[in-house]
């Protein structure tokens, strides 16, 4: 099995390590809809974080919402001035600045779901490939166990026993998002585990936990950041579901779900704006992110890549 | 125009990604004769391989054949398309490839491949082509030959798979067979049955063969013309015995002075290499032979002694298969004294590196055996810090380069991170350790922060004995450390392990599957057949004039030159 091109022997001049920014680079050039993909995800990042400071009105404060403004159309002017682009709710609040505020909470939830569900399920998987035996038994038919339910199902079977929240939905989607990393991870440090470098860690005499973090988590790890986008784009839709069933952020703190919702009894009387335009940028979003973590994955992929 | 094929000028090139081209050939000529079986050597990436490739239009699309041709029979076939390759490939020009197991379809039967080869390339149907297949096998000598055809390839070894290969390759009745490497993946007993049959195909039906290997005693054994290429360049030609014994090039002399010799032991191999000669050697070894921090007991007592040692592999029973039992090791007893190198030879599967990772505690021994290092029983420990002082003195030099190594983290941090780790050095005192122990194996220092994917394979195995040594131990289980290296690597890492034994007062477990290294390495060998012992003494002797049949049968299956090589 010998290709030329990769055993080279010929004595090359030492080239410098690329470094993360020209990784980063040669993974999107060439590749326009991961690129716009990537500004949009920035774009609503950017939006949900400086909410405070660029949204027309606060929606959260009741003190500034006027029943007068209630259902206006997008373009029109509030009672105060304001410029409303995407129009208002019954209430008179600011559909755009519901939005920027929504896209907060959705992104908060969704990243932190996703990142500490991962990072638990990365520790779990981890260690069943480590220890074998009992351990892996008991975290692999958990693993099963957790799979074998419907994600929206379980989550609203935990949120009914629970009562609803911003944490507890947030509970609720880490509870969802662990099981297939850890199944994932599990799947990669087996294969790491009989590469020779383990067993030199072993003879060694170095501990299980420094093993698993300094040899078997760097070599296993790649898989999971991999599909992390995916999880964080499927952790908003999922947010999005129960607070649209009325079970997931309270109302005082609207997500884009709960705006959706919230314009569905005005659908059928003419008042679109308030559903379609929540509704239009949870799904440029999660579009955005599906199409970077395609990018990701096809980039991971040796196979798609040796034709870059 | 005699000639059958003729590569002419051929030159290669593969644009990299940094926008440099890479010349996997460069101005090759080699010219082939009707019935000549032509040998091209060389080490990896010479680009042997990429010869074969481009006779049958198999080079990846983003190869650029910068310049030359390949002719067959006197007609320009180097510039055909994919549909214009269609009635050579198979039909005139034969391919055989390395590994036996990965090309045949794991899905078919032998006789459904044969058959489906048959149906292609010649008119022969139904019974007359089963007919035809049964003969194809019986020319390649696979045995019982009409029960094999509805078998499937995992059920046969890999040496009757590769006779399929054969089979498949010839019967076309082409001209020329390509065989890249066809006996790599073999045991030594088996290579040398299955070269013979390809010798004697080739005479028979009048094909010639180009045979692709990095074997030189395969050369020697099979071969009336030589190609010994380098870096994609052409070192020198001729007939094999011109070359082999009087090579008129530098590289080729230093490629005939690598190669290990079995009919008698050299101090060391005439390559360049062996530890490091810098100020920076120096101190290395200044710590690893400063030993105030354990007590070494040096008496007449062996270092390690092995006794009744076995291993029972257990497969579990599942669903659909019964429970799987393998002994992989049966009763093996063995002394090593201190200073002294054993060796363990056997062929794929004798248990050979189980022995010496039972000896380190990778694997957990049956029950009933008897393990004393350092006149500590080593059955009997059971604290962890114990058990770790222990294995600080016995280290192992691992057999993939590849693998080995932490990817994820620098040279210099895989060689100290574990004695750092244990607190035996310092954070700053690790670094400079790293870098002096990086010179002491022949790797300059400024190469510390590089990460393992920028080292070659020889280079990755140097880290790796320098990890080994910076535990500062007594005793080292080399598995098979050169067995994936080119053989000048391997000539100069096995100086290095000279060196460093002579220097430090190394015990080694040196298991290896190649007779000849082991005659280079070791004072005493064991050899190893289906888990046992079949014969043990020193390598004088039982390399030399072996009393087992089996021992005398690998001696015998080894291919080597027979010329003088003054």
């Amino acid at each position: 099995m010998e290709t030329a091109v990769e055993h080279t022997m010929t004595p090359k001049p030492d080239k410098p390590e690329p470094t993360m920014w020209e990784r980063f680079r040669k993974v999107f050039k060439g590749h326009p809809m991961a690129i716009a993909g990537l500004i949009g995800v920035t774009l609503f990042i950017l939006t949900a974080v400086f909410a405070p400071f660029i949204a027309p009105q606060n929606p959260y404060d009741l003190a500034k919402l006027d029943i007068l403004d209630g259902l206006l159309p997008p373009g029109s002017r509030l009672y105060d001035g304001t410029y409303s682009a995407m129009g208002t709710d019954a209430l008179g609040r600011d559909i755009l600045s519901g939005v920027m505020y929504g896209l907060r909470i959705s992104l908060f939830v969704a990243f932190t779901a996703v990142l500490v569900g991962s990072t638990i399920g990365v520790l779990l998987g981890l260690l069943a490939a480590l220890r074998g035996g009992w351990v892996e038994t008991i975290i692999m038919r958990a693993v099963d166990l957790k799979i074998s339910f419907p994600g929206i199902l379980l989550a609203l079977m935990l949120l009914a026993i629970f009562g609803t929240g911003v944490d507890k939905v947030i509970y609720a989607l880490i509870i969802g998002a662990w099981a297939s990393k850890a199944r994932l991870v599990r799947a990669v440090a087996l294969s790491e585990m009989k590469k020779e470098y383990i067993d030199a860690a072993r003879l060694a005499g170095l501990s299980d936990f420094r093993i698993m973090t300094r040899f078997l988590l760097p070599n296993s790890i790649s898989p999971v950041l991999v599909v992390l986008p995916m999880s964080i784009s499927g952790a908003i839709g999922a947010e999005a579901t129960l607070s649209f069933l009325g079970v997931g952020v309270p109302i005082t703190e609207p997500s884009l779900g709960l705006l959706i919702a919230n314009g569905n009894d005005y659908l059928l009387s003419g008042k679109w704006w308030i559903s379609i335009f929540p509704g239009a940028v949870l799904v440029a979003m999660v579009l955005c992110i599906n199409v970077v973590s395609d990018r990701l994955r096809d980039h991971a992929n040796p196979y798609l890549r040796a034709k870059d | 125009m005699n000639n059958l094929i003729t590569v002419n000028d051929l030159t290669i090139a593969y644009p990299m990604s940094d926008g440099e081209i890479f010349r996997a050939l460069n101005n090759i000529s080699v010219e082939v004769n009707r019935g000549q079986i032509v040998g091209v050597v060389g080490e990896s990436g010479a680009g042997k391989s990429t010869i074969g490739k481009t006779a049958l239009g198999l080079l990846d699309e983003n190869a650029i054949i910068e310049g030359g041709s390949v002719s067959l029979e006197g007609e320009k076939i180097s510039n055909l398309s994919e549909a214009g390759f269609a009635p050579i490939r198979g039909k005139r020009i034969g391919y055989i490839y390395q590994n036996p197991m990965t090309a045949l379809n794991p899905v078919l039967t032998i006789g459904e491949q044969l058959l489906e080869t048959i149906e292609a390339h010649t008119d022969k149907r139904g019974n007359a082509a089963k007919a035809y297949a049964i003969e194809l096998l019986e020319q390649a000598e696979v045995p019982e030959a009409e029960d094999r055809l509805s078998k499937y390839p995992h059920q046969l070894s890999g040496g009757l798979c590769q006779r399929i290969v054969f089979a498949i390759a010839i019967c076309a009745r082409p001209d020329l067979i390509i065989a890249d490497e066809p006996t790599t993946a073999l045991d030594v007993t088996v290579q040398k049955a299955v070269l013979d049959t390809l010798k004697k195909l080739a005479k028979q039906d009048n094909i010639a063969i180009i045979l692709i290997t990095h074997d030189m005693g395969v050369v020697a054994e099979m071969c009336d013309y030589v190609y010994v290429l380098r870096y994609g360049g052409m070192v020198e030609h001729g007939p094999t015995e011109q070359v082999l014994a009087h090579p008129s090039k530098d590289y080729s002399r230093e490629l005939m002075a690598a190669i290990p010799r079995i009919d008698k032991k050299v101090d060391r191999f005439a390559v360049p290499g062996g530890m490091g000669k810098s100020a920076d050697r120096d101190r290395a070894l200044a710590f690893l032979l400063r030993r105030e921090d354990r007590n070494v007991i040096v008496d007449d007592k062996p270092l390690l002694t092995a006794r009744n040692l076995s291993k029972t592999f257990v497969t579990p029973a599942t669903v659909v298969s019964a429970e799987k039992v393998f002994k992989a090791v049966d009763d093996v007893s063995f002394d090593v004294s201190h200073g002294e190198t054993l060796g363990i030879v056997g062929e794929s599967g004798s248990g050979k590196s189980t022995v010496g990772r039972m000896v380190l505690g990778l694997h957990q021994p049956d029950e009933g055996y008897e393990l004393t290092y350092r006149a500590q029983d080593l059955s009997s420990l059971k604290s962890r810090a114990e058990r770790l002082a222990l294995s600080k003195s016995m280290q192992c030099i691992f057999q993939d380069p590849y693998s080995s190594l932490n990817p994820r983290m620098s040279a210099g941090e895989n060689i100290t991170h574990a004695i750092k780790a244990h607190g035996t050095v310092g954070r700053t005192e690790a670094h400079e350790l790293a870098g002096d122990l990086m010179e002491l194996v022949g790797l300059p220092r400024g190469n510390v922060r590089k990460m393992p994917h920028a080292f070659s394979g020889g280079e990755r195995q140097r880290i790796g004995i320098a990890r080994a040594l910076s535990f500062r131990p007594d005793f080292l289980f080399c598995d098979e450390p050169t067995s994936a290296l080119d053989v000048t690597v391997q000539a100069e890492l096995l100086n290095l392990m000279k060196d460093l034994q002579s220097t430090l007062g190394l015990t080694m477990l040196f298991v290896s599957h190649d007779l000849a290294v082991v005659r280079q390495m070791c004072d005493r060998v064991l050899v190893m057949k289906a888990g046992q012992v079949v014969e043990s003494g020193d390598c004088d002797k039982v390399l030399v004039d072996p009393d087992h049949p089996y021992t005398q049968g690998l001696l015998q299956a080894m291919p080597r030159f027979s010329f003088d090589m003054g």
